[in-house]
């Protein structure tokens, strides 16, 4: 692969494809190639993220594609990451991320989790069935940026609003921000939360706009 | 044939605490989930689900029932045996388990199968009379559930939950609705599926996909349209009388079974029966 054009196509490929073993290898030889990691995320996986996320909202692609996507984004990640120089300088924001109490839903929060890993962020993904104490304690812990709260039934939509309010009565500064299919921005203004997002892809861009350091995607 | 409609939101309007789980209730108050049943039954279900959707031993982990598959999907069989009293058949409710195949997540076929048969096995020595086996996403985990309830030696309905795409009717996962429903046929489902997600003008939609395509009966159970969440708890979107009207389509489409998912009620059954009757069904 000696054409730049055609190793960042190829990454691009890699990631829509879900091949995690082709990224990965892409990105090392991307590296050794001298190629600038930030470019080879920027023109390489973001636009392969970006269509795979494209297709999702389409319904071309399901949520098995997107696992895959994501996970072959991360596996480029882990190899770009470090090239970017020093793991705290380069990661946009601390977050903490899980699916509220009563509610094992994980799939969406999953694909947010490993998509905000796959951009830099640190990511503390603390599961399914997550009470407000645990977020609160674990955003203290790690100083957080962002807590981000998934909720799929709406009977466990409530535990957002608790835990928006617990945060704010903690003093802690991390932003919420709320998803889940039921989730809708009007909830999310309601409840005091920061942000909203309806997609693993949107929830990034929200996730680089709410903590306001330069993410990847 | 008349199924019944959600038994989840019935139970949180009887007073079951946000977030917790309905199988509880077989253990806490027999009493409401019977009165749910008979209520039901008295709107003209011919088919009750018992309160078993979660029963699988993975998803009883997760709710603080570790341990008590047996007991809590015994309960729920005896306790709609003894409200249907013989007027309706009732069958064992069996969901997903949360647990997800890869790639998405790290079970294996064979770790479900074993989960869906130690549930099958409990309701059906409660004497239910058949297993309906809903909600499913994943084509693979609706196979080894509907396998593990045929060792039972019942009847399986098996039912899986589709929303309409631009190419057509997928679940998440991707499943097809067609070819889906006739591999869980052809895996010896006694009539096949769709429920949840949608409402019943996209399920009319999807019942006119399938019923032509399908040589087994088609069941058909939609939501009572979205919901949307307020400061009293979630409402639904249809009434039972706009809802019935749009059954009448399901059934024009070819469904042979039809009932009602999240959010649909007694009154909503009694809506479609008189609509039925109407139709000479």
């Amino acid at each position: 692969m000696t054409d730049r054009a055609e190793l960042l196509a190829a990454l691009h490929r890699a990631v829509l494809e879900g091949d995690e073993a082709v990224a990965h290898r892409l990105a090392a030889e991307a590296l050794a190639g001298g190629v600038e990691p930030l470019e080879a995320i920027e023109h390489g996986l973001v636009p392969g993220v970006r269509e795979a996320g494209r297709l999702w909202e389409e319904g071309e692609f399901f949520l098995p594609e997107l696992v895959l996507a994501a996970q072959a984004m991360r596996a480029a990640m882990d190899v770009l990451q470090p090239a970017l120089g020093g793991a705290r300088a380069a990661s946009p924001g601390r977050v903490v991320i899980g699916t509220v109490e009563g509610d094992i839903h994980d799939i969406g929060k999953t694909l947010v989790a490993t998509m905000l890993a796959a951009s830099g962020f640190t990511v503390s993904d603390e599961g399914a069935g997550v009470p407000a104490a645990r977020f609160v304690a674990r955003a203290r812990e790690l100083d957080a940026d962002l807590v981000c709260a998934s909720a799929l039934l709406t009977t466990t939509m409530p535990r957002q609003r608790e835990l928006v309010a617990a945060l704010r009565e903690a003093g802690l500064r991390a932003r919420v921000m709320v998803g889940g299919a039921p989730v809708t921005r009007s909830w999310a203004e309601a409840i005091g939360a920061d942000g909203f997002a309806d997609n693993a892809l949107a929830a990034v861009a929200v996730a680089r706009g709410l903590v306001g350091r330069g993410a990847t995607v | 044939m008349l199924l019944d409609g959600g038994l989840g939101s019935m139970l949180i309007a009887a007073g079951l605490p946000a977030g917790r789980a309905p199988e509880w209730w077989n253990l806490e108050h027999p009493e409401r989930v019977a009165s749910v049943h008979r209520a039901y039954v008295d709107a003209g279900s011919e088919i009750v689900h018992a309160n078993s959707f979660g029963g699988n031993p993975v998803r009883l982990a997760a709710t603080g029932l570790a341990g008590r598959c047996g007991e809590v999907n015994a309960a729920a069989a005896a306790i709609a045996r003894a409200a249907c009293a013989g007027r309706a058949l009732v069958a064992g409710d069996v969901g997903p388990t949360g647990a997800m195949l890869p790639p998405v997540g790290s079970a294996t076929v064979a770790e479900l199968r074993a989960a869906y048969r130690e549930q099958a096995a409990a309701l059906a020595d409660a004497g239910a009379d058949l297993v309906s086996i809903e909600t499913m996403s994943d084509l693979r985990e609706a196979l080894a559930a509907l396998e593990a309830a045929l060792a039972t030696g019942l009847a399986v309905i098996a039912s899986m939950t589709f929303a309409v795409r631009r190419r057509g009717c997928f679940t998440v996962m991707g499943d097809p609705l067609v070819p889906s429903l006739a591999a869980l046929a052809a895996a010896g489902a006694v009539a096949v599926g769709c429920n949840c997600t949608v409402g019943p003008e996209e399920m009319a939609a999807m019942a006119r996909e399938a019923a032509p395509a399908l040589a087994a009966p088609l069941v058909a159970q939609p939501n009572a349209g979205l919901p949307r969440l307020t400061a009293e708890g979630a409402s639904y979107a249809a009434e039972p009388e706009g809802f019935a009207a749009s059954m009448a389509s399901v059934v024009a489409a070819g469904a042979r079974a039809v009932g009602g998912c999240c959010g649909t009620t007694p009154e909503f059954i009694g809506a479609m029966r008189a609509m039925l009757v109407a139709r000479g069904a």
